[in-house]
C-alpha cells in the first residue's frame, strides 16, 4: 500500500515536468522577440527587447532556457496577466475560487444523480428506464456546453427574467466589497452564510444556478454510463446470485452488495469527470460570464495574454494530475488488490 | 459487417444515427448545388452577407433560414458549414489515428523504455483538458481553422495511443504472433499483417466516439473566436454570432431564435449521429455489454 | 441586508415595477475600461469620463454650451473686460476659490493649482496631453527634442510661466492664446501636492523633475488611486473586472451629489448590457449606433437621440513605421507573405487600395443608421465656421482597389501578399464591423491577402498602437477643446498625436496648421483648412469615415441629465453631480 502511494508520488514530478515541457515547448513557437515583449509592462521600453532576451536567456540554449524558465515557474513567478492586471499567480487566487464553487456545485449533483440513474438504468435493463436514461446521457455528451448555455439563457432570462448571468448582481458586488463583509472562505455562498447575508447567499447561488445545471447535464453521461456498466457487471456475479438465492429483498441485493462493488471504478472515474469539469468550465463561464479561471483563460488567449493562458493551463493540469493520485490513493484504499500489485 | 446490420436494424437508436450522418454526409457533398457561390467568389466557404445590419433577419423567403448578426446567410452558412464540420472531423480523427497508431502500436510492441517515455508523453498530454490544452495551442500558433484543426489533432492521439497499446500487449503474447516470431518474420511485418489487424475494432468505436469530442472542441474554439474568422462557414462561428441576440428584443423573448437554435441543432445532431453510430459499434465490438 | 433583499427581487419574475430601482446608485455600462487616473497621463476618453467626476479643472462648460464657461476651482472666468486678461492677452490672473476641500480633507490651496499645471506640463509623457497647455503657456509643444532628448530650460520656462500672487494663479505667454481658456476648462485638473508628495510622486523642484519626466504609467501614485475635489471620490477600481465605483465626496464645496454611488462597469457584450438595462440593474449603458433599433420602445427606457458630437469617429490610420519587433499583429514582420515589414503602408497604391476598399455608403446606412454622413476631411462639420466645403475623396471601388494593389510596391504586394492583424477596441461593434468589412473586402481580391481580426481591451489597445505596433488601427478623435486645431493639429501635424505615432508628416501640412493657428479671421483659416484638407486627401495617413450624431438609453428615472459634446464619452457617461434617479 504504502509502496505503492510512495511510486504514485514519485510519478507525480515526473508528469509535472512533462506538462512543464509541453506548455515550454508550445512557447517555443513564439520568436525570442515575442516571448521577451512578455516581460515588458511599458510600452515604451519595447526598443530594449534585447536586454530582456539576455536578461531571461531567450536566445540560450533550449535546455537551458527551460531551465531559467521553469525555475521562474517553480518560484511561482509566472510572469503578468495583461487581462487580469495583475501577475499571473495573483490571477490564479484572485479567479480559482469562484470556478472551485462552481465545480463543487456541479460536482455534487453530477456524482448522485449519476450513480442513482446509472444504477436504475442497470437494475431495469433495456425497459423504458434504461433507455430513458440512456437517451438524457447520450443528448448530453452530444450537446455542446455553450448551445445548451446559451438557450438556458435565452429561457430563464432573456423569457422569465430570472437568473442572470455573473456571480452576483451589483448590489451584492457591493456588499461583498464593502467593510462589514468577511471573507473566511473565498467562496461567496459559504462566506455570506457566514455572514448570515441570507438575500446575498440566494443572489450568490441564484447565479450558479444555470452554469452548474450545464456542467452537470454535459458531464453527467460519463459517470451514468460508467455506474450502468459496472453494475450490470456486478449483478451477473456470483454472490450476487448467491444472495438473491438466500431470499433477500432485490433492494437490499442492489443497494448493499452489487451497488457498493460497483462503486469502485466510478471513484477512480471521479478524477476523469473532475477533469471533464475543469474544460467544461472554460466555456460555462464565458457563456455565463462568470468571473472564474475559465472565463480568464479565453480572454487571456483573446487578447494574446501568453502569460496567462500558460498560468491558467498549468493550474488545470496540476489539479488534475492531483486529482488523479487522489483517486488512485482512494482506489487502493477501496480495492484490496490493487494493494497486492 | 452482418452483425452490424443485424445490430443496426435491432436498435433504431443507432439506425437514426446512420440516418443523420446520411443526411449531413448528403448536405455537404451537395452544398454547391443547394446553396450555389456567388459568381465570382473565391472561396464558397465565406458566406454571403448582406448589408452590415446588426439585427439578425427572420426567415423569409430571400433568406431561407433567417440571417445572423452582420446579415451573413444562415442557410448557406449551415450547408457548408456542415462540409466544414466533416473536413475537421475526418481530417483530425485520421490524422490523430495515424500519430496514436504508430505511437501505441511501438509502445506495445517494444515495450520497455520506448513505451515508459511514450506513456509519458501521452499521461503529460492528457493532464490536460482537451479544450484547455487547445486553447494555449491556438493562441500560440494563431488563429484559423486550420490551426483549430492542429490543436484538436494534437489534444486527441493519446488516446488512441493508449487503447492500441494496450490492445497490443494482449494480442503479442497469443501463439500466432509468437508463430511468426520463430518463423523469422521482421518486426514491421509482425506488426503490421500480424498484431495491428487484431487490435483494430477498439480503435474504430473509439473514433466514432471521439469524432463528436472533436467536432464540439473546434465548435467551441471557434465560438470562442479562436478557430475561423467571423463570416467563414462554421457552425461555431455561427453560434458565437448569437450571442447577443439570444434575449430577443423587448417584446419578444424568442424574436431571434433561429440564429442559436439552428446552428445548435445541426451540432448536436451531428454529434449526437456519432455518438449513436459509435454507441452501435461497441455494442457489436464490446462482449461485456451483450 | 435591504442591499440584499432588493437582489433577491431579481430572482422572481418581475412585473414593470413603478419603483425605482437603488434610487442612490446609478450604474453605467460602458465597454471601455480607463487607462489611468493620472491626470497628466490619461488622454483618452475613458479615462477622462472618470476623471472628469473626481478631479476639477480651473473652469468648466456652463451646461451644454461649448463655448461659455463658468468658474470652477477659480473664482471668476478672465476676461479682457474685467481687467483679469492683461491688454496684451499674455498675462492672465486667475482668483483661486476658498473652501474647496479635497476627497482626503484637507483645503486647496493656490500652491496645488500650481503645482497641477506645472506638472501636467512637466510630466509630458510621449503621446500624452502635456502638449495642450505647453504650446500655449511655453511656446514649444513637448518638452524633449525629437530625438528624445530633455530640454534642460523647460522648469525654468514653467516657472516663468506659471506664478502664484496674492491668491491667484498668473500665467504669464509668450503670445496670446485663444483656446487657453477652454484648455483649462478640460485639462490640468487640480490635485493636491501634499497628497502627491507624501505618495512618492514629484516634489516640485527643478531638482527632481526630470525624474518624473516621460514616467511608464503604473509608477505614478496618481495611477490607481485619486484624491481630488470633484463631487465624487474613488472608492474602488477594480482592474480585473473592469469596474469603478465611486463614492460621493460629502464635503463637495457646491454641495453633496444627490446621488450616493455612481458604478461604472466595463461589460463587453452588448446583450448584456441591454438586458440590464431592462431590467434597471443599469441606469444607462454604452450603445453602438446599430443596436439602436433593439433599444426603442424597452418600457422604462428612455431613448434621447440627435446628439451632436465634436469629433471623428471612426478613422483607420496607417502605421508609416510599424515597430515589428515581438509584435504579435504582423505576422512574420517580413515581406514574405506571412506578414508585413515595419515600412508596409509607406506606399501610397497600398493606402489607396485600403481607401477604396471600404463600403462607406453601406456603412453609413446599416451601421449608423442612415444618421451620419461621410467626413470629408480632418475639420469636422460641428465646427462649422471652420468646415471647408467638399466631397469625400474615395469611393468604394474594387476594382481601383485591385489596380492600385498590383500597382503597390511595384508589384511586389500582389505577388507575394500580406498577413496582418486588424484591431479594434473590444466591444466596439461599429469598430468591429469596419475591420470585418475591410478584411472581407481586401481579402476577395487576392488569396495572398489575409488579414486577422482582433479585438483588443482598450488599455491594451492604446499600448499597442502608441508603440507603433499596429499595422492599421481604428480609433475616434474627440475634441480636447471646440477648435479646429484640435483636430488639424493630432490628425495631421507631424507633431501632432497620431502623426507622431505614425511616423507620417508633411512639412507642407505643419506650415498651414501653424498659419491657421494664429489666423484669428474665420474665412480665411477656413481657406487654410481647405488646402490642408487636400493633402490630407493626397497624402492618405488616414481614412475618415464618417461622422455622426449620437444616442443615449438610460432608464426614464434617470433626471438631470444634459449632453455636452466636450464631455469625454458623452452621452453615454459624462457629467454625474448633476444626475439623480426618481421616476
Amino acid at each position: 500500500m504504502t509502496r505503492f502511494v510512495l511510486r504514485r508520488l514519485a510519478l507525480l514530478p515526473l508528469v509535472m515536468l512533462g506538462v512543464t515541457a509541453l506548455l515550454f515547448a508550445l512557447l517555443q513557437f513564439l520568436s525570442p522577440e515575442m516571448r521577451a515583449a512578455l516581460y515588458v509592462k511599458d510600452p515604451r521600453q519595447l526598443a530594449a527587447l534585447e536586454s530582456v532576451i539576455q536578461k531571461y536567456h531567450l536566445r540560450d540554449p533550449i535546455p537551458v532556457q527551460y531551465a531559467a524558465w521553469l525555475g521562474q515557474v517553480l518560484r511561482g513567478d509566472l510572469g503578468y496577466s495583461e487581462t487580469a492586471k495583475m501577475p499571473v499567480a495573483d490571477a490564479i487566487r484572485a479567479f480559482f475560487p469562484a470556478t472551485l464553487e462552481l465545480t463543487a456545485a456541479a460536482f455534487i449533483p453530477i456524482l448522485v444523480i449519476g450513480v442513482w440513474l446509472g444504477t436504475l438504468s442497470a437494475v431495469r435493463k433495456d425497459r423504458w428506464t434504461d433507455h430513458l436514461s440512456r437517451f438524457i446521457a447520450i443528448t448530453g455528451y452530444s450537446l455542446p456546453s455553450f448551445v445548451l448555455g446559451l438557450l438556458l439563457l435565452m429561457v430563464f432570462y432573456g423569457r422569465f427574467k430570472i437568473l442572470p448571468p455573473g456571480r452576483y448582481c451589483l448590489e451584492v458586488d457591493l456588499l461583498v466589497h464593502s467593510e462589514g463583509f468577511t471573507h473566511f472562505t473565498g467562496f461567496l455562498s459559504l462566506d455570506a452564510a457566514l455572514n448570515g447575508q441570507w438575500g446575498a447567499l440566494a443572489d450568490v447561488l441564484g447565479h450558479l444556478l444555470l452554469p452548474a445545471a450545464t456542467l452537470t447535464y454535459i458531464s453527467l453521461a460519463l459517470l451514468l454510463r460508467i455506474t450502468r456498466s459496472s453494475m450490470l457487471e456486478e449483478l451477473g456475479k456470483d454472490y450476487v446470485r448467491t444472495a438473491r438465492a438466500k431470499g433477500l429483498p432485490e433492494g437490499a441485493v442492489i443497494h448493499r452488495h452489487a451497488r457498493k462493488n460497483a462503486l469502485i471504478p466510478v471513484i477512480t472515474l471521479s478524477s476523469l469527470l473532475f477533469v471533464s469539469l475543469l474544460g467544461g468550465v472554460v466555456i460555462t463561464e464565458t457563456v455565463f460570464d462568470f468571473p472564474g479561471i475559465g472565463r480568464w483563460g479565453v480572454n487571456a488567449a483573446q487578447q494574446l495574454d501568453i502569460p496567462g493562458v500558460i498560468g491558467q493551463s498549468l493550474l488545470s493540469a496540476t489539479l488534475f494530475v492531483l486529482a488523479n493520485l487522489a483517486s488512485d490513493i482512494l482506489y487502493a484504499f477501496v480495492d484490496p488488490r490493487v494493494r497486492i500489485r | 459487417m452482418k452483425a452490424l446490420f443485424k445490430t443496426l436494424r435491432r436498435k433504431p437508436m443507432s439506425l437514426l444515427g446512420l440516418g443523420l450522418l446520411s443526411a449531413f454526409a448528403a448536405v455537404a457533398i451537395f452544398a454547391p448545388f443547394i446553396a450555389r457561390p456567388g459568381a465570382g467568389a473565391r472561396d464558397p466557404y465565406l458566406i454571403p452577407q448582406d448589408g452590415y445590419r446588426a439585427e439578425p433577419e427572420r426567415p423569409s423567403s430571400r433568406h431561407w433560414l433567417g440571417t445572423t448578426e452582420q446579415q451573413y446567410d444562415l442557410y448557406y452558412g449551415m450547408v457548408w458549414g456542415t462540409r466544414t464540420s466533416f473536413k475537421v472531423a475526418l481530417s483530425v480523427v485520421l490524422i490523430s489515428l495515424a500519430i496514436g497508431i504508430l505511437v501505441g502500436a511501438l509502445s506495445g510492441f517494444y515495450g520497455r523504455w520506448v513505451d515508459e517515455a511514450l506513456m509519458r508523453m501521452t499521461d503529460v498530454v492528457l493532464a490536460f483538458p482537451d479544450i484547455v490544452l487547445s486553447v494555449v495551442i491556438v493562441s500560440v500558433l494563431g488563429p484559423g481553422l486550420f490551426k483549430v484543426m492542429i490543436a484538436v489533432t494534437l489534444v486527441s492521439w493519446p488516446s488512441y495511443a493508449r487503447l492500441l497499446r494496450a490492445d497490443v500487449l494482449s494480442v503479442k503474447e497469443r501463439e500466432f504472433v509468437l508463430a511468426a516470431r520463430a518463423l523469422g518474420a521482421s518486426d514491421a511485418r509482425i506488426l503490421c499483417r500480424h498484431i495491428l489487424p487484431n487490435c483494430v475494432y477498439p480503435l474504430i468505436v473509439l473514433a466514432s466516439l471521439s469524432m463528436g469530442r472533436i467536432v464540439i472542441t473546434a465548435a467551441a474554439l471557434s465560438f470562442l473566436g479562436l478557430g475561423s474568422p467571423v463570416g467563414y462557414a462554421d457552425w461555431g462561428q455561427l453560434i458565437s454570432l448569437s450571442r447577443n441576440w439570444i434575449l430577443g428584443s423587448s417584446g419578444n423573448p424568442f424574436e431571434y431564435w433561429h440564429t442559436v437554435l439552428i446552428p445548435g441543432s445541426a451540432i448536436f445532431l451531428f454529434v449526437l449521429g456519432w455518438n449513436l453510430l459509435g454507441d452501435a459499434f461497441r455494442d457489436i465490438l464490446d462482449p461485456r455489454q451483450k | 441586508m435591504r442591499s440584499a433583499a432588493l437582489c433577491l427581487l431579481l430572482l422572481m419574475p418581475a412585473p414593470a415595477r413603478s419603483l425605482v430601482k437603488n434610487p442612490d446608485t446609478y450604474t453605467y455600462l460602458t465597454i471601455s475600461d480607463a487607462d489611468s487616473l493620472d491626470p497628466a497621463w490619461a488622454y483618452d476618453t475613458a479615462s477622462h469620463m472618470i476623471l472628469l467626476n473626481i478631479y476639477e479643472p480651473l473652469f468648466f462648460y456652463d451646461k451644454d454650451s461649448t463655448d461659455k464657461l463658468i468658474p470652477l476651482v477659480a473664482e471668476r472666468v478672465p476676461t479682457r473686460g474685467n481687467g483679469l486678461i492683461s491688454a496684451d492677452g499674455k498675462t492672465y490672473t486667475i482668483p483661486i476659490r476658498k473652501g474647496i476641500l479635497f476627497h482626503d480633507g484637507t483645503p486647496l490651496t493656490p500652491e496645488d493649482v500650481r503645482y497641477s499645471i506645472m506638472r501636467f506640463m512637466l510630466q509630458d509623457r510621449a503621446g500624452g496631453p502635456s502638449s495642450l497647455l505647453l504650446d500655449p503657456l511655453l511656446g514649444f509643444p513637448s518638452t524633449r527634442d525629437a530625438s528624445g532628448r530633455l530640454n534642460a530650460d523647460a522648469y525654468r520656462a514653467a516657472e516663468r510661466a506659471v506664478g502664484v500672487s496674492d491668491g491667484s494663479l498668473v500665467l504669464r505667454l509668450r503670445a496670446p492664446s485663444a483656446p487657453l481658456l477652454s484648455i483649462l476648462a478640460s485639462w490640468a485638473p487640480i490635485v493636491s501636492k501634499a497628497w502627491a508628495i507624501k505618495n512618492g510622486d514629484w516634489d516640485g523642484t527643478e531638482a527632481s523633475w526630470t525624474r518624473f519626466n516621460n514616467p511608464s504609467k503604473n509608477s505614478s501614485p496618481f495611477f490607481t488611486r485619486a484624491n481630488g475635489t470633484g463631487p465624487f471620490q474613488l472608492e474602488r477600481w477594480d482592474r480585473k473586472n473592469k469596474e469603478f465605483v465611486l463614492g460621493r465626496h460629502e464635503k463637495y464645496w457646491r454641495g453633496p451629489a444627490k446621488l450616493k454611488r455612481v458604478i461604472v462597469k466595463g461589460v463587453n457584450e452588448f446583450g448584456t448590457r441591454k438586458l440590464m438595462l431592462q431590467a434597471g440593474d443599469a441606469d444607462a449603458i454604452y450603445a453602438d449606433p446599430m443596436v439602436y433599433s433593439e433599444l426603442v420602445g424597452i418600457p422604462g427606457v428612455d431613448i434621447i437621440d440627435n446628439l451632436p458630437l465634436i469629433d471623428m469617429n471612426p478613422i483607420a490610420f496607417f502605421t508609416f513605421q510599424i515597430k515589428t519587433a515581438g509584435n504579435p499583429y504582423v505576422g512574420s514582420g517580413k515581406f514574405d507573405g506571412r506578414g508585413v515589414p515595419p515600412d508596409f503602408f509607406t506606399d501610397k497604391d497600398l493606402r489607396l487600395a485600403f481607401a477604396h476598399s471600404f463600403d462607406y455608403e453601406g456603412y453609413i446606412r446599416d451601421v449608423y443608421r442612415g444618421r451620419a454622413t461621410r467626413a470629408t476631411g480632418c475639420v469636422p462639420k460641428t465646427l462649422a465656421a471652420f468646415h471647408p466645403a467638399g466631397r469625400a475623396a474615395y469611393a468604394f471601388d474594387l476594382a481601383r482597389a485591385e489596380r492600385h494593389l498590383r500597382r503597390a510596391w511595384g508589384g511586389r504586394v500582389w505577388e507575394t501578399g500580406f498577413r496582418f492583424t486588424l484591431t479594434y477596441n473590444a466591444g466596439n461593434g461599429a469598430r468591429q464591423t469596419l475591420c470585418q468589412i475591410l478584411k472581407r473586402n481586401i481579402e476577395s481580391l487576392n488569396p495572398k491577402f489575409q488579414i486577422d481580426v482582433r479585438p483588443v481591451e482598450w488599455p491594451a489597445f492604446l499600448d499597442a498602437y502608441q508603440a507603433g505596433k499596429l499595422p492599421i488601427f481604428i480609433m475616434g478623435w474627440h475634441a480636447d477643446y471646440p477648435d479646429p486645431h484640435s483636430f488639424a493639429f493630432p490628425l495631421m501635424h507631424s507633431k501632432g498625436d497620431y502623426p507622431t505615432i505614425q511616423g507620417y508628416g508633411n512639412p507642407a501640412a505643419d506650415r498651414l496648421i501653424d498659419a491657421a493657428k494664429s489666423e484669428h479671421d474665420a474665412a480665411k483659416r477656413r481657406a487654410i483648412y481647405a488646402r490642408l484638407v487636400e493633402i490630407e486627401a493626397e497624402d492618405v495617413p488616414h481614412l475618415l469615415i464618417s461622422e455622426s450624431v449620437r444616442y443615449r438609453a438610460q432608464r426614464s428615472w434617470v433626471r438631470g441629465f444634459y449632453h455636452n459634446p466636450v464631455f469625454p464619452d458623452s452621452p453615454w457617461g459624462g457629467y454625474f453631480y448633476t444626475l439623480w434617479k426618481q421616476q
